[in-house]
């Protein structure tokens, strides 16, 4: 059986090519009551209703604060976590409606970086076995061929391929998360889900790594949803911007776009928030009040939606309110 | 404006099953009354475990404060009894912490530790205690302070509770405040109002603060005065405007090279990231520490350690620890490419 095709092309309404398409996405976490006989009183509703899409070779840029859902967007694209509702076309295919053998082999395409490289990693597994993992998963290769593999695959990631049997806890934080990319490429991925990829680094190993994801996605061909709170760095890395709030996306633009003309009232808070490392700069910056008309893009019962009001560029707007 | 501190030659160790971790290295520098000073560095740069040590709160064993002393008000605060220290914390140097939610008590409410606070230090009774405490509730930005007394920690947000922080350490009119990453686990929009309400609460009280963190854009925007640390040295300081535009170390330049801003337009230049590995700090420091990471590192760097002196053509406040001239060896590598 395979999957129902939702397009015979990865073309988008605007002849672009989108690597991924995700519609409606909703994952809500239930809330739970009673000790023997459980039942749902509520939900959390973690992710509520995102749309957007990921053009082949680009790198979109998911930001938002701590529980905005962005994270949870991540994991729900990937099918770490089952959606509670929405569509998510990876290649003209619905990931959320694939059955599993067919996701498995869909999972070689896309890969995760994760943003704790002291947990990321198995401790009782050397270097070389974390990243030939995927491969004996996968059944790709012979033993040599996977040595073979594996030792390319660090070479690329900058460590010294004479690394292999060396466990977890005898490298640095810079040098795991280049561990964790290795192991994220060696199915040879077109996606990478890369979620806080370096916010537990040090400032000086941030630069590194960053440079390397940029390298790696010029020379491979590959197309990043890079997902962070850190708006400087994301403004650096990224070609299009969404920012998350309360599960839900307020603007998403061309990064300049998004950074130069900010439209959305949360936006604008975030920005004016960021710290600039220049005195000069900071002195004369006003920074901006938390504007009240949040507490209605908060207001769950709101139902939004996301207007274009620049080529490319789309704003959330309040445009009616769920009845009873 | 009168010295309100002075750090003499603070050596700091710790013992570990591991080796000996070489934790502070010699760091001497003065703290002027009512000014802001910005400690930046990395993990393992000393930055946390110095301030720590001035509070006498190194846990001892592994600790240990080899040598030093810290001139506060004219009295060597190395040498107080644990009494006589206790009673100065809190008191005449308060401090805050990254994380508020486990520096508050779960099971009192926050009205209870802040009068506990007023009653040991400044000898309050309970209904004075209970009125300036809601004072302080008010001050900090606490909506209805008066119903909020009686709530527990777990009651406010992550925000709120560093603002309770800030309230506690506040009550008793400190001459200095002394906060460790207050903001760093905090949200951004949080930050910036934290950020904000210890800037105008420090100027209003005119009290010193010695604000730590890894964020620059923090320190530019807040500190008077900058000093930038490196595995457990001061490898430069000096006032923030003269240290951001004409850094003399290395290691700032680095720092200051490697960092996206969010004023630069994407794709307009590449980062240019330190090459190498934080340092290991079991090495014994008798060698410039971070002359395996610097491209400009001389002979000399590996073989001695640079004392901080006085940067001859710069502000009279600027000092570096550095064997070379940074802005002499750039032209020269300018020239030479």
């Amino acid at each position: 059986m395979t999957a129902p095709a939702v397009d015979n092309t990865t073309k988008n309404a605007n002849g672009k090519d989108a690597i991924l398409q995700v519609r409606n996405l909703k994952k809500y976490f239930p809330i739970t009551s009673g000790i023997i006989f459980q039942r749902q009183v509520d939900a959390v509703k973690a992710v509520d209703g995102v749309s957007f899409e990921v053009l082949r070779g680009e790198t979109l840029g998911l930001v938002g604060e701590s529980g905005c859902g962005k994270s949870t967007t991540g994991r729900t694209i990937l099918q770490l976590y089952k959606p509670t509702a929405g569509e998510v076309i990876f290649e003209g295919k619905d990931l959320t409606k694939l059955p599993s053998a067919e996701m498995r082999k869909m999972r070689r395409d896309i890969q995760m970086i994760f943003q704790d490289p002291y947990a990321s990693l198995n401790p009782r597994m050397n270097v070389g076995r974390i990243v030939s993992e995927p491969l004996i998963v996968h059944n790709v290769g012979s033993d040599k061929e996977r040595q073979e593999r594996v030792a390319y695959l660090l070479e690329k990631v900058g460590l010294n391929p004479y690394f292999v049997n060396r466990y977890p806890h005898e490298f640095s934080g810079g040098q795991r998360q280049r561990i964790g990319i290795a192991r994220a490429l060696a199915l040879d991925p077109s996606f990478i889900v890369c979620d806080e990829p370096i916010s537990a680094l040090d400032v000086s190993i941030q630069a590194q790594v960053v440079n390397l994801l940029q390298d790696l996605q010029k020379e491979l061909g590959l197309t990043y949803l890079f997902i962070a709170h850190d708006l400087s760095m994301i403004r650096h890395i990224c070609n299009r911007v969404a920012v998350m709030y309360m599960g839900r996306i307020m603007e998403t633009a061309p990064t300049d776009e998004l950074y130069e003309n900010p439209l959305h009232p949360y936006t604008q808070l975030l920005l004016s928030a960021v710290p600039i490392p220049d005195p000069e700069i900071e002195r004369v910056r006003q920074r901006m009040e938390r504007p009240s008309v949040l507490a209605d893009f908060r207001d769950k019962n709101n139902i939004l939606e996301l207007k274009e009001q620049k080529p490319g560029h789309f704003v959330a707007e309040i445009v009616g309110r769920v009845q009873g | 404006m009168t010295t309100l501190m002075e750090v003499k030659n603070l050596v700091v160790r710790f013992y570990t099953q591991e080796g000996t971790v070489y934790a502070v290295n010699d760091v001497s520098y003065t703290l002027k009354e009512g000014e802001t000073l910005g400690v930046v560095g990395e993990s393992g740069s000393g930055k946390s475990v110095h301030v720590l040590a001035i509070m006498g709160l190194i846990p001892s064993p592994p600790g240990k404060i080899e040598s030093g002393e810290v001139i506060f008000r004219g009295r060597d605060l190395m040498k107080l009894s644990k009494n006589e220290m206790r009673l100065i914390r809190g008191s005449e140097i308060a401090m805050i912490f990254q994380d508020p939610m486990t520096s508050l008590n779960p099971v009192l409410t926050i009205g209870r530790q802040i009068t506990e606070a007023l009653e040991l230090h400044i000898g309050m009774n309970r209904s004075q205690a209970r009125n300036r405490a809601m004072e302080l509730l008010d001050m900090v930005g606490i909506p209805d302070p008066k119903r909020r007394l009686d709530d527990y920690p777990h009651q406010f947000s992550g925000g709120q509770r560093q603002r309770i922080m800030i309230a506690m350490a506040l009550s008793c009119n400190p001459q200095l405040l002394i906060a460790d990453e207050p903001t760093t686990a905090l949200d951004v929009t949080v930050q910036a109002e934290i950020i904000e309400l210890v800037r105008r609460l420090g100027r209003e009280l005119g009290m010193a603060m010695i604000w730590i963190t890894h964020d620059l854009g923090v320190v530019a925007g807040l500190a008077d005065v900058i000093q930038v640390m490196y595995a457990g040295t001061i490898v430069e300081r000096g006032p923030v405007d003269v240290v951001f535009k004409d850094p003399r170390h290395a290691y700032t330049l680095g720092l200051l090279n490697s960092l996206p801003r969010l004023d630069k337009q994407h794709g307009s230049k590449r980062l240019e990231p330190i090459p190498g590995s934080p340092p290991d700090m079991r090495e014994f420091p008798d060698r410039d520490p971070f002359a395996p990471r610097n491209p400009y590192a001389t002979e000399r760097c590996w073989q001695e350690r640079p004392a901080l002196r006085p940067v001859e053509d710069s502000s009279p406040d600027h000092y570096v620890a550095a064997w070379y001239d940074l802005r002499e060896v750039r032209k020269q590598n300018e020239e030479a490419v």
